[in-house]
């Protein structure tokens, strides 16, 4: 099972409401973000220009960078879900993850001293609703699911993609992340960021 | 865990007056109100989860709140609703923060210092309501009723009608709202006067058959300066995500790169104001290359109509054919034409078009008796004449190839349609944009079909009789209710007997005070909405002439940010005696201006039914109520009660304020439109009545205008010659002598307005100025609407301070960084944002969202201000003449400004942590039963 957020950036429109929604779903601290919207562009030059956003959040990597360094086995992947979590009473606040986290979407509480990210919100999933983020979103561009049933909503917005529009994030260190982005060539070239 | 304390309005009375020491705002008011006499409700934990509609702005997104213990803490969009689909932006998902904001005012505050300053008295109800009536009755006393006026406007405002109504009450024509002329009215006039029924918004939810999923033919669709995925983005921001989706092309007209530019076929980033010059390019080439629906263009339009060289309007059959017998009711003139299957003029009687005797030609001049005759077709043909495309590049900046692509999307598809935005409505070609924007759907026959956004809802929309249109206020009502105002479409016998059934008295009163309305007889465009040109109010405060108001009621927020010329305002404020302000906190405006502050609900406390989205009209809930606020229309209502006692009897309408003056009529009002028995009912069996929905079948309706009626004939439209007007005759009549408005005494004239779409370079224009070398123009983010959510912690922390949105090659030679504080200024004053660089604008524009910073006189900060000058687009905005000739709008978007290194005011936060003090600190608060 590998549960994670699909996001279709045909539809999205970079309006914040996924940045807030999760924030308040999780009491999320003033400068502090368990997922944060990128304007990639406008690239080009005037009027010649195309542009996408990238909401970024945890990839819920298969191999987690940020599970391998930690000192005390507070970052893990859970096997069943495959959904990357922290044990809070285990987490001593060293921010090596926050380091090693290839994408920069794990935060730092200030108040209770430990590192914390994008839950999927199991809160609500654990009674069939959807993360924060998934319901609320302005623009029906955020499908969570787990991608390996092809029932779920994560795995049906794959399917209708086309292949050339199917992207992760950049891999540079193996990390395989599970997110995907759904992004066509008429709306936007893909970049490689990161 | 929150305590629930229930609170009679007595024991916040008795509290109010022992907490009634002044005190400062910033701080919350609501600490000293913790001794009360009330019964406290069981402390377990109570978790509900309520249907309510969020009105973070004018959309009313439906929404489920979830509430423990009386205490609001989770809110999400409804996923039953039709468009939104369980979105809900973060303008919605933010009033978890600012219901209980440090910034909420829970009593009556009465200033404690001078204006400018924050100190305030907390003072009862019952003394509020007597301050504002004694000077309300002895300011009309000793000055007369006209020293009396009334404003609203600026977001979080819903007292549209109490604020038109109000005056009236006290015999005083005087009331205004930034919005109006510079929003919407333009649009929605234009509309009524060239089609008869609703217009092309989008924002303002006329436009919905796009996303009407029944039955979904919109495959093209012109977002002509519309971002509806940043003004109403989970409503028709998720509308247009599932359009595109769809397969429906897009062309987006803006200047900004807005994300529905990024997702259009064809952007057109047109140069701000010169929207007119893209238009009439637009005409010319559907003209010239034939791509017009014809069979409309000459049976469903006037533009086959000879037009009298004299008197600019139609030839009527009976002026060249005095023998001419009309085959039609006296409602239903018959024109004059070139008919193609005679080859002579003929008269043009309505018909459907197979019935019709003529093949009318629409584009023709002919010569009769030695005058000279073109069809109105002809006139616009010349107007556009001079703007081929690459006439339009020049002027209008757009690249004559983009042009081209995007009329042929538009043309070449079987059903597309126009929706506009504001950005005209702030130009001096207000009213120019929708007649060229309504002109181009009539003239490609986009009008009443599936998937056209010119489209009318309901079996209320399918005509029985001959169509008419009833003006002053929405759908004719005061002309209802008064007996002043023509009916279009009706004989002039018909009007003629209509207008004698009122009493005369009053008819005479009603009529006195539209005349004397300020600004009218330039700008009479401004009688569909009862309302004032706002720089003559401004003009008449300052000189009095030709009368001096003096004691004004505003019912919104932040007047400071959302009037253009701001400091023009600022100025004139010495001059007014008395100002009363309701609002949920305080603005600007109140800290500069009140001298009297009523509570208002916010949006999570106040009942309502408001906007619908498709066939569905859903609830906007009481989902808890803390201190002594009140829903919008209350203190009017109370103030005019109590006026009254003091006079015996008002002055002015009856009846004359439409508001309602207690809780329990507002709450019955919203039981009625939800068609319960009661609000008990309502909220005992939610569900039965929520959402209320009219059956698609019923709903969706189209060609409307080919039933046959009773008459015999295809219904046809709601106006004079039961066409669609694209040359606009009404805009003619209006400025000649008032009609339909003033009927039937008429009005003096003013010039006349012109009938179809003119090109007009803006008053201050880029070319040539090479002291304020960058045109401005601005628009909305999805962070805030209007003036509101500036004190929303998370909203503030991601856009902190505006973004001066320029392109990179200009910010280079003016030696700008990426995000460094610039200081922009116009002819008028200088303001401070951040550059955004962006290849997103053209180099000779830049783009700003409006601003102001309640953060500027936190009890925090060293140096207070009003927070109002620093960071405001509305120091910088034109409100001086040329206006639009017929609403009078002044100039809020596309004048000229210069742009060179800043720095950051210095009580302005930018870090995420600096907000802290707008976060929440009411959560505690007891929730209270009405005041009224």
């Amino acid at each position: 099972m590998r549960n994670c957020l699909v996001i279709d950036l045909d539809r999205c429109s970079g309006c914040d409401t996924c940045v807030v929604a999760c924030k308040h779903e999780n009491n999320v601290d003033l400068g502090n973000y368990w997922n944060q919207v990128v304007a990639v562009g406008p690239s080009g030059t005037f009027p010649d220009i195309e542009q996408y956003w990238i909401p970024a959040q945890c990839q819920q990597c298969e191999n987690p960078q940020c599970v391998h360094v930690c000192p005390t086995g507070a970052s893990y992947r859970d096997s069943k879900t495959g959904v990357v979590l922290i044990d809070k009473s285990k987490c001593i606040g060293c921010q090596y993850c926050m380091m090693a986290c290839p994408y920069g979407v794990r935060t730092y509480n200030e108040t209770s001293h430990v590192v914390e990210k994008c839950t999927l919100c199991p809160q609500l999933t654990a009674n069939d609703e959807l993360p924060a983020c998934v319901h609320n979103c302005c623009t029906g561009a955020r499908f969570y699911g787990d991608i390996d049933d092809p029932t779920s909503d994560a795995a049906k917005a794959i399917a209708a993609a086309s292949a050339d529009s199917i992207h992760h994030l950049p891999d540079p260190g193996d990390s395989k992340p599970v997110t995907v982005y759904i992004l066509s060539p008429k709306v936007a070239a893909w970049k490689e960021l990161v | 865990m929150p305590e629930t304390v229930q609170l009679t309005r007595r024991s916040f009375i008795k509290a109010s007056a022992l907490a009634g020491a002044a005190a400062a705002i910033g701080a919350s008011m609501s600490g000293s109100l913790v001794e009360t006499d009330a019964a406290y409700a069981d402390s377990a934990t109570e978790t509900k989860k309520v249907h309510t509609s969020c009105h973070g702005c004018i959309q009313v997104c439906p929404a489920y709140a979830y509430i423990e213990n009386g205490v609001v803490t989770k809110l999400e969009g409804d996923p039953d609703a039709p468009t939104s689909k369980g979105s809900l932006c973060m303008k919605g998902l933010n009033q978890l923060h600012t219901m209980y904001s440090p910034r909420r005012i829970l009593h009556p505050l009465k200033r404690a210092g001078e204006r400018g300053t924050n100190d305030w008295e907390v003072i009862s109800w019952d003394e509020a309501i007597s301050l504002a009536a004694d000077q309300i009755t002895s300011t009309i006393d000793k000055y007369g009723s006209y020293s009396f006026f009334a404003s609203v406007g600026g977001g979080g405002s819903y007292s549209f009608m109490e604020a038109m109504t109000l005056p009236m009450a006290l015999n005083s024509p005087t009331v205004f709202e930034p919005g109006c002329a510079q929003c919407y009215l333009p649009r929605y006039a234009m509309a009524k006067f060239v089609y008869g029924a609703n217009d092309q918004s989008i924002a303002d939810n006329a436009v919905i058959e796009p996303f009407n999923e029944y039955t979904n033919k919109t495959e093209m669709l012109v977002l002509w300066a519309a971002q509806p995925s940043v003004s109403q983005t989970a409503e028709s921001g998720h509308g247009m995500a599932d359009l595109r989706a769809r397969g429906c092309k897009t062309v987006v007209v803006d200047p900004n790169f807005s994300p529905d530019a990024v997702k259009a076929d064809v952007w057109l980033p047109v140069r701000p104001g010169t929207d007119t010059g893209l238009l009439l390019s637009w005409f010319r080439y559907i003209f010239e290359n034939k791509l017009y629906d014809e069979k409309f263009t000459k049976y469903w339009t006037n533009l086959p109509f000879l037009i009298d060289p004299d008197t600019k309007l139609p030839v009527e059959a009976a002026e060249l054919f005095p023998s001419y017998v009309s085959p039609t009711p006296e409602n239903t003139p018959a024109y004059v034409c070139y008919d193609l299957r005679t080859n002579s003029v003929q008269p043009f009687p309505f018909s459907a078009p197979d019935s019709s005797p003529v093949d009318p030609d629409i584009f023709t001049t002919q010569t009769i008796d030695g005058k000279t005759y073109k069809s109105a077709g002809q006139i616009y043909k010349e107007q556009a004449e001079p703007w081929t495309l690459e006439h339009a590049e020049e002027v209008c900046w757009v690249p004559a190839d983009r042009i081209e692509a995007a009329v042929k999307l538009y043309t070449d598809a079987d059903v597309a349609g126009i929706a506009n935005g504001v950005a005209s409505d702030m130009t001096e070609s207000a009213s120019q944009v929708p007649l060229g924007c309504l002109g181009l759907d009539m003239v490609m026959g986009y009008v009443n079909k599936p998937g056209c956004t010119l489209t009318q809802r309901d079996l209320s929309s399918v005509p029985t009789v001959r169509p008419v249109a009833h003006y002053n206020g929405f759908d004719g009502m005061f002309s209802d209710i008064y007996g002043v105002g023509a009916v279009v479409g009706m004989s002039p016998a018909e009007n003629e007997a209509r207008i004698k059934a009122f009493p005369p008295d009053r008819q005479a009163q009603y009529n006195k005070l539209l005349v004397d309305r300020l600004g009218m007889k330039e700008h009479k465009g401004l009688y569909a909405w009862c309302h004032s040109h706002i720089p003559t109010v401004r003009e008449a405060i300052a000189t009095g002439e030709p009368f001096k108001p003096r004691v004004w009621f505003d019912m919104s927020g932040n007047k400071l940010a959302m009037l253009g010329n701001a400091k023009s305002w600022y100025e004139v404020f010495p001059e007014v005696d008395f100002i009363i302000g309701q609002y949920p906190m305080l603005t600007s405006f109140h800290i500069e201006a009140a001298d009297l502050v009523f509570p208002l609900r916010e949006w999570l406390e106040e009942p309502m039914v408001n906007m619908t989205q498709q066939n569905t009209t859903w609830l906007q809930n009481e989902c808890t109520h803390i201190g002594e606020t009140v829903s919008h229309s209350i203190p009017a209502g109370q103030v005019l009660d109590k006026c009254e006692e003091i006079w015996g009897k008002l002055p002015g309408l009856a009846p004359g304020y439409l508001g309602d003056h207690t809780e329990a009529d507002v709450k019955q009002g919203v039981a009625d439109s939800l068609k319960a028995a009661s609000w008990d009912e309502l909220m005992a069996n939610t569900d039965k009545y929520v959402p209320l929905v009219v059956p698609p079948k019923d709903f969706y309706q189209y060609y409307q205008h080919e039933v046959v009626v009773s008459d015999g004939l295809p219904a046809g439209f709601g106006t004079e010659s039961r066409k669609c007007e694209p040359y606009c005759t009404l805009l003619l009549k209006m400025a000649r002598t008032g009609y339909p408005f003033c009927y039937p005494v008429a009005q003096e004239a003013c010039d006349d307005y012109s009938p179809i779409c003119e090109f007009i370079e803006p008053a201050e224009s880029p070319v040539g100025d090479s002291e304020y070398p960058l045109v401005l123009t601005s628009g909305r983010v999805p962070y805030f609407h209007h003036g509101t959510m500036r004190h929303a912690a998370f909203a503030r922390e991601l856009y902190p301070a505006p973004d001066v949105r320029i392109n990179p090659a200009t910010a280079e030679e003016l030696g700008i960084e990426h995000m460094e504080w610039v200081k922009v200024s116009s002819r008028r004053g200088d303001i401070s944002g951040r550059a955004y660089l962006t290849e997103g604008v053209n180099p000779g524009v830049v783009w700003m969202e409006r601003f102001w910073n309640p953060e500027c006189f936190d009890e925090s900060q060293t140096h207070k201000t009003a927070g109002w000058r620093e960071c405001n687009v509305n120091i910088l905005t034109k409100n001086d003449a040329p206006f639009n000739e017929v609403f009078g709008s002044y100039t809020n978007r596309g004048f000229t400004v210069k742009v060179e290194k800043g720095a950051r005011p210095d009580n302005i936060w930018i870090e995420p942590k600096e907000f802290e003090p707008f976060l929440p600190t009411l959560r505690s608060e007891p929730t209270t039963k009405d005041v009224f």
